[in-house]
């Protein structure tokens, strides 16, 4: 019998990135069907290509035997594939009712919608986490007034009330507690047992472990290997991920990792998408942040500069506590922010290069009333010093590349001496050659006692820069690397949860 | 080729195009227009739009749909409390500037706390404040004119006070140079053009983006308000709807300077050739017997077309 889905030799192109060079997947009918990979290698677009919401360029899927063109998710929905979405597609100003039927909406008599009907219908879908629900989810709540993990089970029940024969649950238990966790699996056996398929997702390996019937693992953006679930370990399945030439290229430090006296010490730093990190930063470390996207690591980073602060928990910088609420303050202390995402949060649109170069100097010096004729040597010499290519400083941004852009985001703190600089995935779709003058330059800052704080989505960019790694984890540290442990091996399998 | 169309579309370029393609209209439908009597008269007009135009200049750059509707109430404002600060007494000119600009100042800060910590939309707010400022001011003078100018303000603002020239210029040349100052070479300024770039961008800088946009409000209050004193010395008294007038041209001047409505970009030096533009196209106009209807449907045009203009050569930027 041929399986429920066959997907082989499936490749996508993002522009010059290639997502997807050789995905392969097949899905039996009544099966739970984990897929496991590293951050990039491919498994967020092989699940929208399964539901239409990305086309392939290339390769073959097979629904029922039967070749499928899946090109957009209307006809996707026809064929009864359903995608979990992490909190996107509910509407905060309706109900739970509302919600769950949207878009499939209940009618009653004369083909007119019937509000009756859809609080009853959303009443039965409720009653099934009714045991882990939580005060207030009723079909009437607004959304925009649920928790987080209310709302993540309301977008459960919306995907279980189509009647799917294979849904995708990308992260769907990101934001749960174990018991409501237990509950979902509940769910999904008895899905299971009725002949629904599931693509199952998670950044935790033992939820993995507990569920999946069997494992596809994605390296790189081609298919690596499939095990069944019983007959194979963690091991096992982390070393297909990272595969078996991944041994790292490092550059060993002639001191070892730490050995400055402590620059910035964070103690019990708890918000909305953290809980209760602590870390300690020496001058000249350069400490990062693994694990898998979203884990809170961009959120740390933020907190610690004021932008997003910490609802509680203490920093102390030197030795002594300081209170940062604000970037402002952030800035006057000497740390320095690089966001991966230069448009939305460094780039001064229209504005010289000068301009963009300028807001730091003028912030940590207090320049009320500033002669750009001062300024200019400083910032000539700041943006020269990384191989930036730029005809003036009068340019505008714009006229720059996203490397060169990115170079004069960071030349702007570097200008003003800063002590601690937080990189929030700065070398994100910035080119081969803007990258490796970047990481020269960092290490360099470092090796001047400047301490630095590295998230990168790339776990090689991580392993051939730190002198440690924190591993993240649902807004935790679940491990620390350093020394020997500083493999890809230990970081993928610490960034699915597991002690290194 | 390409390089003679880069200049045709910088903003400064067009506006001053347009303010010497007006002079000759007017010369030609009625001669004598572009004398030199004339020439100061026109140039008297436009400084009474070009300062209420610098605090708009300000709130547009600062972006966020930036726009300040309320600086016609404020001018009346400043006028009527100036015209009783003075009662026709030369002593009281300076108590009456400090006066009428110290309220619009504040009233601008409300508008800017609006905005900035009610969240309330630009345009919304200062409309609404507007209101306010006109109904008020309409209770307490019950709609007739009170207060007069001091003689010594009159002539200030009428007659040649230095090389032939007005005062009321020289205020304007001040004025201008305050702004050249404060957008260019202070962290107010380059603080004003970095949130009307990014906002997001400029709050991870570090630059108080809040306090800024207050002020940004408060200061066109403030020029609104110096408008409203330089208004009565230019009319001789004051009544309650005397700034009305000045809304709608405030903002295409700033627009026809290539101040974009989209914040972050322009500056005042355009606003100020906007301003002298404008005054040319309504003295054409009133050449040519339009009466205040047929001029703002020529103003509302105007508007519109530079919008088109400017929204096409945005894209095309991009």
């Amino acid at each position: 019998m041929a399986p429920l889905l066959d997907i082989s030799a499936v490749a996508k192109r993002f522009g010059a990135v290639t997502a997807l060079s050789d995905g392969a997947l097949r899905v039996e009918a009544g099966e739970i069907h984990a897929l496991l990979g590293a951050n990039g290698s491919g498994k967020s677009t092989l699940c929208k290509i399964i539901a239409g919401t990305v086309a392939r360029d290339s390769g073959r899927v097979h629904l029922d035997g039967a070749e499928v063109a899946l090109s957009d998710p209307r006809s996707a929905e026809r064929l009864g594939i359903g995608l979990f979405y992490q909190e996107l597609s509910l509407v905060p100003q309706l109900t739970v009712a509302d919600n769950i039927f949207l878009g499939d909406e209940r009618t009653g008599r004369g083909g007119f919608l019937s509000g009756r009907r859809k609080r009853e219908d959303a009443a039965t879908l409720l009653a099934r986490v009714a045991a882990v629900a939580g005060p207030g989810l009723t079909p009437d709540a607004l959304v925009g007034r649920l928790s987080a993990d209310q709302r993540q089970l309301v977008e459960i029940l919306k995907v279980l009330s189509r009647r799917h024969r294979l849904i995708i649950f990308d992260e769907a238990t990101a934001a749960l507690d174990r018991r409501q966790v237990e509950v979902f699996f509940e769910i999904l056996r008895k899905l299971r047992a009725d002949g629904v398929s599931i693509i199952f997702i998670s950044h935790r390996m033992d939820e993995i472990f507990a569920i999946a019937d069997r494992i596809t693992v994605l390296r790189n953006g081609a298919t690596a290997a499939t095990f069944v679930t019983s007959e194979t370990n963690r091991t096992e399945v982390v070393h297909a991920m990272v595969g078996e030439t991944a041994i790292r290229e490092r550059v060993e430090h002639a001191k070892p990792a730490s050995a400055g006296k402590p620059l910035v010490t964070l103690k019990n730093a708890t918000s909305r998408r953290l809980h209760d990190v602590t870390l300690t930063l020496g001058e000249g470390e350069i400490l990062g942040l693994g694990g898998l996207q979203g884990q809170g690591q961009s959120t740390l980073l933020q907190g610690l500069f004021g932008a997003l602060p910490f609802a509680r928990g203490t920093i102390e910088i030197d030795g002594a506590p300081h209170a940062i609420r604000s970037p402002a303050t952030a800035i006057r202390h000497g740390f320095a922010y690089v966001s991966g995402d230069r448009g939305r949060d460094a780039a001064l649109h229209g504005r010289s290069i000068f301009e963009n170069l300028a807001p730091a100097a003028i912030v940590r010096e207090r320049r009320f009333v500033f002669w750009p004729r001062q300024l200019r040597p400083r910032f000539e010499a700041a943006v020269k010093a990384l191989n930036t290519r730029y005809a003036s400083l009068e340019a505008p941004i714009g006229s720059l590349s996203g490397g060169n852009q990115q170079k004069v985001f960071i030349a702007r703190w570097l200008a003003t001496g800063s002590r601690v600089l937080l990189l929030d995935d700065p070398a994100k779709g910035i080119d081969l050659a803007a990258k490796a003058d970047f990481f020269a330059l960092i290490r360099g800052l470092a090796a001047e006692g400047v301490g630095i704080i590295f998230y990168a989505s790339e776990d090689a960019e991580l392993l051939s820069l730190c002198d440690r790694i924190l591993v993240f984890n649902s807004g935790r540290i679940s491990a620390e690397l350093s020394g020997p442990t500083l493999t890809s091996f230990h970081l993928t399998h610490a960034a699915y949860g597991e002690a290194a | 080729m390409s390089r003679t169309r880069a200049v045709l579309s910088n903003p400064l370029v067009l506006a001053a195009l347009s303010v010497l393609a007006l002079l000759g209209i007017g010369e030609i439908l009625s001669p004598g227009f572009a004398q030199g009597n004339q020439v100061t008269r026109l140039l008297t007009v436009s400084a009474l739009l070009g300062i209420v135009a610098a605090g708009q200049c300000l709130v547009v750059i600062g972006g966020r749909e930036g726009i300040d509707l309320s600086v016609g109430a404020m001018i009346s404002l400043g006028a009527v409390l100036a015209g009783n600060v003075m009662s026709g007494a030369n002593g009281a000119i300076v108590p009456a500037f400090l006066v009428a600009s110290g309220a619009t100042f504040l009233i601008g800060i409300v508008n800017g706390l609006g905005v900035t910590l009610l969240r309330i939309p630009p345009l919304v707010m200062t409309l609404g404040m507007m209101g306010v400022v006109q109904g008020g001011l309409t209770v307490i003078t019950r709609g007739i004119p009170s207060g007069n100018a001091a003689p010594a303000l009159s002539s200030f603002v009428n007659q040649p006070f230095l090389l032939g020239l007005p005062g009321i210029l020289y205020v304007w040349a001040l004025v201008a140079l305050v702004m050249w100052f404060l957008l260019r070479r202070t962290e107010l300024g380059f603080a004003i053009y970095a949130i009307g770039s990014n906002e997001r961008a400029a709050i991870l800088a570090g630059l108080p983006v809040r306090l800024v946009r207050i002020l940004l409000y408060g200061l066109s209050g403030f020029f609104a308000g110096i408008t409203g004193v330089l208004v009565i010395g230019y009319t001789g008294n004051s009544f309650v709807s005397v700034g009305d007038q000045y809304v709608l041209p405030s903002v295409i001047a700033v627009v026809i300077g290539g101040v974009s409505l989209a914040g972050g970009t322009g500056n005042y030096f355009g606003a100020m050739l906007g301003a002298i533009a404008l005054t040319l196209l309504t003295s054409v106009l009133t050449t040519l017997e339009l009466e205040f209807w047929g001029r703002q449907l020529i103003f509302g045009s105007v508007l519109l077309l530079l919008m088109l203009l400017y929204g096409r050569s945005r894209q095309l930027r991009v």
